[in-house]
């Protein structure tokens, strides 16, 4: 316990001093940090769902997009507050994020994969096509408006980084209290051995959706606030790449790792940025990248706290399932 | 006498392999029923369907009378019937404290949203769950090895921390499917101690075992299956003189093979 | 009537192709359990390799079938390459760690080869040549079908019944087939399992490349993104037939051309792509080890 505590309040200094960020930062950097805040939630919700509970969901853009138009629906066609439209947000992700669980959360690993690219995909080709006549085609929702907080407008760039920001910390204490909870200790024995989970009581289909929905609410509240920060919402923002990235930052970051996934994050969002200029060789190096990662680092840069003492002994956790 | 758990003509085929026909048997409460067999016999077929692992294709199991075929295993773990595996499966890259802590699950009060909001509530049952794991830990000799990781100990005391995983839980029935197979002398005597210390404690208990010091020492009811159908039950010193028996099982020296495997 | 047999040459056109493609991937989930995410990147490459044959001797004046069956042979034997190179640096290291390594080093790879393409060929569309192959086309019951198609259809026929009789009745091919089944037994009764990864890995992307050229040939374009979209409907043709499954992959895939063949001629080609995903997630749901998979108890 002591020694977690100690992670926690680290993590919490290192949080205050982020928020400091835009007093150094050029107005450039200080919009990629918000940027990092948003893909971080994005990254931590893909991993309650796939690192936590070993769902292989490769779709997970999808309830990123969700909240996204969800907002941009809302703001734009229906004139709603931006503050007003997140519980519907992160509510519509969830029960999405359930619905689309329930009958394939059975399928085992490659098959779930296979049937969450499907879900994205088909999620793309919806919007593109202007599903109901409110999507916007592919060109999207344009024009969001920005939250406003007790009569205030949040509108500088320093303002949504704050706005983001604190929605970040937020989350890394949910991480936190999931890492401490009889849910997340089921996801983690689901993910390592669903008979004998399910011999000592786990309910494997209540607890995976929970995770799913989880993990959906979370990505829809990270997509609005990636609405509001670049204040358009489009079907390319969500395709199967974006699902491919936060999939990838799991992986090489480290499964279950809160600081793992945060670095994974900082790996395959921040550091390209700093390529921009070189776009054309960004995604070979990208590539070549993550093939090197995983065949020197196979657990992830910075994998959960057991593992990482065992590294390289027993890290093919789970084999014996489908054995 | 209402048994507690109760097999009424249970069966199960495999493709064309008929793994389990017409099997009878009850456990009552506070007993200790072992299950025998050669090899292939289908015991642990039987403790599948037991906990819904397998469905049964004909018959019924009744717990404390009541119709419990064919549910699914973690409603069979809530009516308070807990296994132990053949082929271990603790949690792999966890503790000895993790993997006990598991079975604590269906003790847990906490709702999923009180856990991530991490009320006081949660908070204390948190402690609790610690207490009762270290307690366990303890009685089962296993507190010095709490931190080390469950799967890179001893076969003996893996075999321990899964029957603590289980015992936490605090269950009506016990199922051991062969607790002392692939353990050496000493471990599986130490194994023995602690079984007989289960049963002292008043929970009931079915076993495979192949070890028939064990079984005829502890079991006060034995049935003894051959190609999935029932040959003889009774106690110690029947189930020794049954001509079937002898024929079936204890004239065949498989048990070597066994151990070896 | 003439558009009915106007879909089902086109879909079992285009449905040879995915067949091809989706053998390198069933061949290989058969044998490691890993979605091949760079496969159909390979197999777009080999577009590109002969592609660069084609364009580069064409100023030559050479005649156009001979030139088209060199390009064949060269993007064979490079992508034949490429696929040892890619299980050797990308796969093999992981073959013990947690599968979810070799995913992202696929996925990781398939980036590489996609982007590898844009830097040396471009980010547009490059058009193949006219004139290389016989531009005769017959025409009956109110269809046509043209010399390419023919060869597409033949070619991809004469392929997978050449790999079937190979798999199914040589030593080698008990080998892979026993390799498929438990790698670990295979090991025991002294099959070379690295030989057989290694030939799966030249077999799939060979077969991959000529799929991918054939694509060339049939739309006569390629662009780099292609490897993606082909890959996945490859793939998807794989899952079809039930992934692992050599003839299922074969049937899978000429029954996801003509699906998709009709979905595109009679509903709406805006909405085709999701009709087919949301076949694929119905097909996974009710029958997950597709049409010719067998059902596979686990053991407890």
């Amino acid at each position: 316990m002591g020694k977690l505590s100690k992670a926690t309040a680290i993590g919490a200094v290192l949080w205050v001093l982020c928020l400091a960020l835009p007093a150094f930062l050029s107005s450039a950097w200080v919009s990629i940090a918000a940027i990092f805040a948003i893909y971080a939630i994005v990254a931590l919700s893909q991993d309650v769902v796939l690192g936590r509970a070993g769902m292989y969901d490769m779709g997970h853009a999808v309830y990123f997009g969700i909240g996204a138009y969800a907002t941009g629906i809302l703001n734009v066609e229906f004139g709603w507050p931006i503050l007003a439209t997140l519980p519907v947000a992160i509510v519509a992700a969830a029960i999405v994020g359930a619905v689309f669980a329930a009958p394939i959360i059975r399928l085992r690993g490659d098959y779930l994969l296979v049937a969450t690219i499907g879900l994205n995909a088909i999620f793309v080709l919806a919007m593109q096509n202007n599903l109901a006549g409110i999507t916007g085609g592919s060109d999207g929702i344009p024009g969001l408006g920005v939250p406003s907080l007790f009569g205030l407008q949040i509108e500088s760039q320093n303002g949504l980084f704050w706005f983001d920001w604190v929605f970040l910390g937020l989350v890394l204490l949910l991480m936190r209290n999931l890492d401490r909870c009889e849910l997340g200790r089921a996801l983690h024995y689901l993910k390592q051995d669903e008979l004998a989970s399910g011999t000592l009581g786990v309910d494997a289909r209540k607890t995976k959706i929970i995770a799913f929905a989880l993990g959906a609410a979370l990505a829809g509240l990270a997509g609005t606030l990636f609405a509001v920060q670049i204040s358009t919402v489009s079907p390319s923002s969500f395709v199967f790449t974006e699902s491919v990235t936060l999939f990838a930052i799991v992986i090489v970051g480290g499964q279950g790792s809160i600081s793992g996934v945060l670095l994974g994050t900082v790996l395959m969002f921040v550091v390209p940025q700093i390529f921009r200029g070189f776009a054309d060789y960004r995604y070979f190096v990208f590539g070549i990248a993550m093939v090197a990662v995983m065949v020197l680092r196979p657990q992830g840069l910075w994998p959960r706290a057991r593992l990482r003492a065992k590294a390289g002994a027993r890290v093919s956790a789970g084999a014996g399932v489908s054995r | 006498m209402s048994a507690l758990l109760e097999l009424a003509g249970i069966g199960i085929s495999f493709g064309g392999l008929r793994a389990v026909d017409d099997l009878n048997f009850s456990v009552g409460e506070g007993q200790v029923v072992a299950l025998i067999g050669p090899n292939g016999a289908g015991k642990t077929t039987v403790f599948n369907m037991i906990t819904g692992v397998y469905k049964p294709g004909n018959g019924k199991i009744l717990w404390r009378g009541k119709d419990i075929t064919g549910l699914a295993p973690h409603r069979i773990a809530r009516l308070g019937i807990m296994r132990t595996f053949q082929t271990i499966r603790l949690f792999s890259g966890m503790s000895v404290f993790e993997n006990v802590r598991a079975g604590c699950h269906l003790r847990t009060r906490q709702q999923w949203w009180q856990g991530l909001a991490s009320t006081p509530a949660q908070r204390r049952e948190e402690a609790q769950i610690a207490d009762r794991t270290s307690d366990i830990l303890k009685r089962l000799d296993l507190d010095a090895v709490a931190d080390e990781v469950a799967v890179s100990l001893p076969y003996g005391v893996q075999r321990r921390v899964e029957l603590a995983r289980t015992l936490i839980a605090d269950p009506g029935l016990m199922i051991l499917d062969e607790p002392a197979a692939g353990l050496n002398d000493k471990e599986s005597e130490t194994l023995n101690q602690t079984i007989f210390g289960i049963r002292d404690s008043g929970i009931t208990v079915l076993l495979v075992e192949h070890d028939m010091n064990v079984v005829m020492n502890v079991a006060d009811n034995i049935v003894v299956i051959n190609f999935g159908r029932k040959i003889a039950e009774g106690d110690a010193g029947a189930i020794r003189n049954d001509p079937q028996v002898i024929e079936a099982y204890l004239g065949r020296e498989d048990e070597d093979e066994e151990v070896a495997a | 009537m003439g558009t009915f047999i106007q879909q089902v040459i086109n879909g079992l056109t285009v449905g040879s192709i995915y067949a091809l493609i989706a053998l390198g991937y069933t061949m290989v989930y058969g044998v490691m359990r890993l979605i091949n995410f760079a496969h159909g990147d390979l197999c777009i490459l080999g577009a590109f390799v002969g592609l660069t044959m084609l364009s580069g001797a064409i100023g030559g004046g050479h005649p156009g079938p001979a030139l088209v069956f060199l390009a064949f042979v060269a993007s064979i034997v490079v992508i034949s390459g490429a696929g040892i190179a890619l299980e050797l640096i990308a796969y093999r290291p992981l073959r013990k760690a947690d599968k979810l390594a070799a995913v992202v080093s696929a996925l990781g790879a398939s980036m590489l080869i996609e982007n590898g393409i844009m830097l040396v060929w471009g980010p547009e569309v490059q058009v193949f040549p006219a004139g290389l192959l016989p531009a005769t086309t017959w025409h009956f019951a109110g269809a046509s079908i043209s010399f390419v198609e023919v060869v597409i259809v033949l070619a991809s026929v004469v392929l997978m019944a050449a790999l079937y009789l190979f798999v199914n009745h040589t030593r080698f091919g008990t080998a892979i087939r026993a390799a498929a089944i438990d790698q670990d037994a295979a090991r025991l009764m002294g099959i070379n399992v690295n030989r057989v990864i290694g030939s799966v890995f030249i077999i799939g992307p060979a077969l991959g490349a000529v799929g991918g050229l054939f694509i060339g040939l049939y739309y006569r374009e390629a662009y780099f993104t292609m490897g993606w979209t082909y890959g996945l409907y490859a793939f998807i043709a794989a899952i079809l037939g039930g992934i692992g499954n050599i003839p299922g992959a074969m049937i899978g895939g000429l029954l996801l051309g003509l699906f998709n063949a009709f979905a595109a001629g009679y509903i709406s080609s805006s909405w085709q792509d999701a009709i087919t995903f949301a076949l694929l997630i119905g097909i996974l749901l009710v029958r997950p080890s597709g049409i010719l998979g067998e059902r596979v108890a686990e053991k407890v």
